[in-house]
């Protein structure tokens, strides 16, 4: 469950101030999959963001599962984040360095629980989406599919009760994307609340989007 | 407050040095060369030191000079008499010795003048009087030479004999008796024993009078109360007690080391402005690294944790490597090169063997030399690291 | 002066804590003044981010000087051996006028650092911050004793002279010393040993009653008769000798090192003790590490007892 009570966003860039967001107001439901459609610049990257708790609101209240998430410190922010959101990004953002797994258990280091729990934790999420064969394997070496349900594999890794997606599809090609569409879904149906945030309009259509915003400009428009 | 090491952290750490190799190994090259050269100074100081020591307990408990005008002179024999009166001296021996300039070699010769009846004052006389038989040196005119002189002689054509120019610009002719070799290797290698009756003849001594005095007392501790004596009886004699050479020696060797350091410390210093820039920069891939460490869930304290990992296991390795390898240079290798620091350079002095003398306190004085100074050049680099924004990686 | 390598790496490290000490004060003031947890500004942010520098450099700071601290003795200890009269470290810290003041604000320092470090860990472990502001005034504060011992510290190195003839602990902590440690021989040593047990047991009370000022009240005070009982009366049975009443002999090795074990306890036990009452006063909570500081306590206390007990088993008299 998340809501957003008249939050705004300002930037400095140099001596002027840009608004990012104005006055966003919004509630998403437990289970609910929200679209967030607009084009780059509207705002949409921003607000995912601000839910995320990575930056917080010039002004207005956010709260994430009950909790007020515009005024905790970063450390609460942050644990907060890796419990109970998964993030998926445009480009993947993997660690290319890093091997499947390990890209994989990259957000639940700082829990400091013993190895062998995490991998475990790891391995089971990935055999779900089927790459832990490929556990070991340099992530720059994987294909663009296995790379993508690596990225999807370390946002689940936590069992979020939320996902967040920014424009999870501009990089991918038509397989890829209907792949990570089926993925979604799935997510869907297991109660998990999705916030897309994409200007791709193949999202604005599917069966299992309960709602489509629009945000222009920094501000929603209905 | 608990302090459990998040060894995946760690291990994420060490990756994160591995990946950027090139910069990671100059980094632990340079520091581990600073603390190979710091520790190997240390070692040979407190080698020598060590060493020195050992010499000094070969050397007379008490040495008097005479000082008239503020320069030292000769000592009237006849006070002999009179120091043996004082109470806790058990034995008082003139000694007459000094340096004879050898012009074509460039070097000084110790020469010390020996006395068939008189009881040494150290054990390496004594050794050579049971050895050699000074009485026959003292009919003969001959001399005894360490091996440092004997080459010395060799190479300006004297191999049976010797020809001393003395004060009065005569020749005096002394056979070479024999060569000694010393276990105390410092100390003897340049030295000449002659009968003392051709000591005065050479340096031109008043034969009333001697050197110095040496003086061996019954009780070591009453020491400083028999210097008081002797004071009272002769002002116009300074004593000088075993104690004031080692005090003056570790003062030599500490003011030694610690120029050495303050010179060293420069070096560092300018090491760790490199380190500060090296670290500084961030490159935009690292840059975002951080940016989707932040985006899956780590705050800024665990970035910083993980930077202080990186640095922490860095400064450690160079510092054990440094170590080793220090150890082999001077135990194994009798550190060439680093050890005239300490010696100075003379063709006679002599190669020892230096002692083994590593304790936990210098690996305590090392690593508060290394370790904490390098975390404190990459405290603000990682502190600048840890605070960046996620944001930008969403764009 | 002399430059040992110790002493250089004694000053080295004061410099880079002079260095550090300073950038944290000028933040710590800039975070007291501005401070606001309910803003959003773009300043709130980057003081937020300041924070953790001050942070970081003060337990970077305090992480050190523990070690330091025993360092520092260890270098009085072996400049004892060039020092003229001088056979341990107190001899050493002694020849210099302020040498034994600079060994107390150390101490006082790692109290100081320690607390603060305490308060840290409590305030960001509620998201309410709620000692944000008081945390950087408080550093603020004891930013200037952290430059007082830096300064006395450089001063004491300067002023070591190795010709002056010092006197040794068998003097300066005797009867018939001139300083003020004197006047503690002065009274019968049992009022020492009595104090030192009573405020142990003022410990255990406020343990019960789970008072803060009394826990505070308690522990100092058992802090510094612990010291003065440890000199009077008990560090004898450890040497074994009568005369002898130094409180640093007791680290050399002849003595197993008992003292790093003897001053480890009791200095952490009263620091959790001292530091778990401000912090219950200061959250209005509940006592913490009440239990952790008692224990310790009593572990010194044991140990230190056992000293005379075993000298009377095994001698059948006292000292």
């Amino acid at each position: 469950m998340i809501t957003l009570h008249e939050v705004c966003k300002q930037f400095m860039q140099g001596d002027e101030e840009a608004h990012a967001l104005k006055n966003i107001s919004l509630e998403i439901k437990k289970g609910e999959c929200v679209v967030l459609k607009g084009s780059s610049g509207s705002g949409k990257s921003t607000l995912l963001s601000l839910i995320a708790g990575l930056m917080q609101p010039s002004s207005g209240k956010i709260s994430v599962d009950g909790k007020e998430i515009s005024k905790l410190p970063e450390a609460f922010s942050a644990q907060l984040r890796r419990k109970n959101i998964g993030f998926i990004f445009q480009k993947f953002h993997l660690i290319s360095h890093l091997s499947a797994l390990e890209n994989v258990i990259v957000p639940l280091i700082p829990e400091n629980l013993p190895v062998h729990v995490l991998e475990e934790k790891a391995k089971a999420i990935m055999a779900q989406y089927g790459i832990v064969h490929k556990a070991k394997m340099r992530v720059n070496r994987l294909s663009g599919g296995e790379q993508q349900r690596v990225a999807i594999a370390r946002a689940l890794v936590n069992n979020p009760s939320i996902i967040l997606a920014d424009e999870p599809t501009a990089n991918l090609d038509e397989t890829l994307t209907r792949e990570l569409i089926v993925s979604l879904e799935v997510l869907k149906q297991s109660g998990v609340t999705l916030l897309i945030a994409t200007h791709d309009p193949l999202f604005f259509e599917l069966p299992f989007v309960d709602r489509v915003i629009e945000i222009k400009n920094g501000e929603i428009i209905l | 407050m608990s302090f459990k090491p998040n060894f995946l952290l760690l291990d994420y750490a060490i990756r994160s040095l591995m990946r950027r190799f090139g910069k990671s190994f100059f980094i632990f090259f340079i520091l581990s060369l600073l603390i190979f050269v710091l520790a190997s100074v240390l070692m040979i100081a407190d080698a020598i030191k060590l060493e020195l020591n050992t010499t000094l307990k070969a050397l007379p408990q008490i040495t008097l000079q005479r000082f008239s005008a503020g320069k030292q002179s000769d000592v009237p024999l006849d006070r002999v008499e009179a120091l043996l009166d004082i109470e806790g001296i058990s034995a008082v021996t003139p000694r007459v010795w000094g340096y004879y300039y050898f012009k074509p070699a460039g070097v000084n010769f110790s020469i010390v003048g020996i006395d068939a009846y008189e009881e040494q004052y150290s054990a390496t006389l004594s050794t050579l009087t049971q050895r050699f038989d000074v009485k026959l040196l003292e009919k003969e005119n001959g001399m005894i030479i360490g091996e440092g002189v004997k080459k010395i002689l060799e190479e300006n054509y004297y191999t049976e004999f010797f020809n001393f120019i003395t004060s009065e610009g005569k020749w005096q002719r002394v056979r070479i008796a024999g060569v000694f070799h010393s276990d105390l290797a410092l100390e003897s290698n340049d030295l000449i024993i002659l009968p003392k009756k051709l000591v005065y003849g050479i340096f031109g001594m008043d034969e009333s009078k001697a050197t110095d005095i040496v003086i061996k007392v019954t009780n070591v501790k009453e020491i400083p109360t028999i210097v008081q004596k002797i004071n009272e009886r002769y002002p116009d004699m300074r004593a000088i007690t075993q104690d004031d050479i080692r005090v003056s020696y570790q003062n030599i060797f500490d003011y030694k080391s610690g120029f050495f350091l303050a010179l060293f410390s420069i070096c560092a210093f300018a090491f760790f402005i490199i380190i500060y820039d090296k670290t500084s920069g961030l490159s935009s891939e690292e840059k975002k690294e951080i940016g989707i460490l932040k985006a899956v869930g780590w705050s800024s304290d665990d970035i910083l944790k993980e930077k202080f990992y990186e640095s922490f296991t860095l400064s450690v390795s160079a510092f054990l490597v440094g170590i080793v390898v220090s150890l082999f240079y001077v135990y194994a290798l009798q550190a060439p090169l680093l050890r005239n620091l300490f010696m100075g350079y003379s063709a006679l002095k002599p190669s020892f063997v230096l002692p083994f003398s590593v304790d936990a306190s210098m690996l305590v004085l090392l690593f508060l030399l290394s370790v904490p100074i390098y975390i404190a050049a990459t405290l603000i680099p990682a502190w600048r690291a840890s605070i960046l924004d996620a944001d930008e990686v969403m764009r | 002066m002399s430059l040992t390598p110790e002493i250089i790496a004694l000053l080295t490290l004061d410099a880079i804590f002079l260095f550090f000490g300073v950038i944290a004060f000028f933040l710590s003031m800039r975070l007291a003044f501005y401070w606001n947890n309910n803003a959003s500004t773009p300043l709130q942010y980057s003081l937020t981010k300041q924070s953790y520098l001050v942070a970081t450099i003060i337990k970077y700071i305090f992480i050190l000087k523990l070690p330091l601290f025993l360092f520092f003795i260890y270098t009085c200890d072996k400049l004892s051996n060039i020092i003229a009269g001088a056979m341990c470290a107190s001899g050493v810290i002694n020849s210099v006028d302020f040498g034994l003041y600079l060994t107390l604000f150390k101490l006082l320092n790692l109290y100081f650092f320690g607390f603060w470090l305490l308060l840290h860990y409590t305030d960001v472990s509620s998201e309410k911050l709620p000692f944000t502001k008081l945390k950087f005034t408080l550093f603020a504060l004891f930013a200037v004793p952290l430059f007082a011992e830096i300064g006395l510290e450089i001063a004491f190195f300067a002023g070591l002279n190795i010709s002056k003839i010092v006197s040794c602990c068998g003097t300066l902590f005797s009867a018939s010393s001139s300083s003020y440690i004197s006047l503690l021989f002065a009274v019968n040593e049992l009022l020492w040993v009595g104090l030192f047990y009573g405020f142990f047991v003022m410990c255990i009370l406020a343990f019960y009653l789970k008072n803060g000022v009394l826990t505070l009240f308690a522990n100092a005070m058992f802090l510094i008769f612990s010291i003065i009982a440890l000199i009077v009366f008990f560090s004898p049975y450890v040497y074994e000798l009568p005369t002898h009443r130094c409180p640093f002999c007791l680290l050399q090795k002849d003595y197993y090192y008992v003292g790093y074990l003897l001053y480890t306890l009791l200095f952490s036990g009263t620091f959790y003790g001292m530091g778990g009452a401000v912090l219950s006063l200061l959250s209005k909570g509940n006592m913490r590490f009440s239990r952790l500081s008692l224990g310790l306590n009593a572990f010194y206390l044991f140990l230190i007892s056992t000293y005379p007990i075993v000298y009377f088993i095994r001698n059948g008299v006292w000292l």
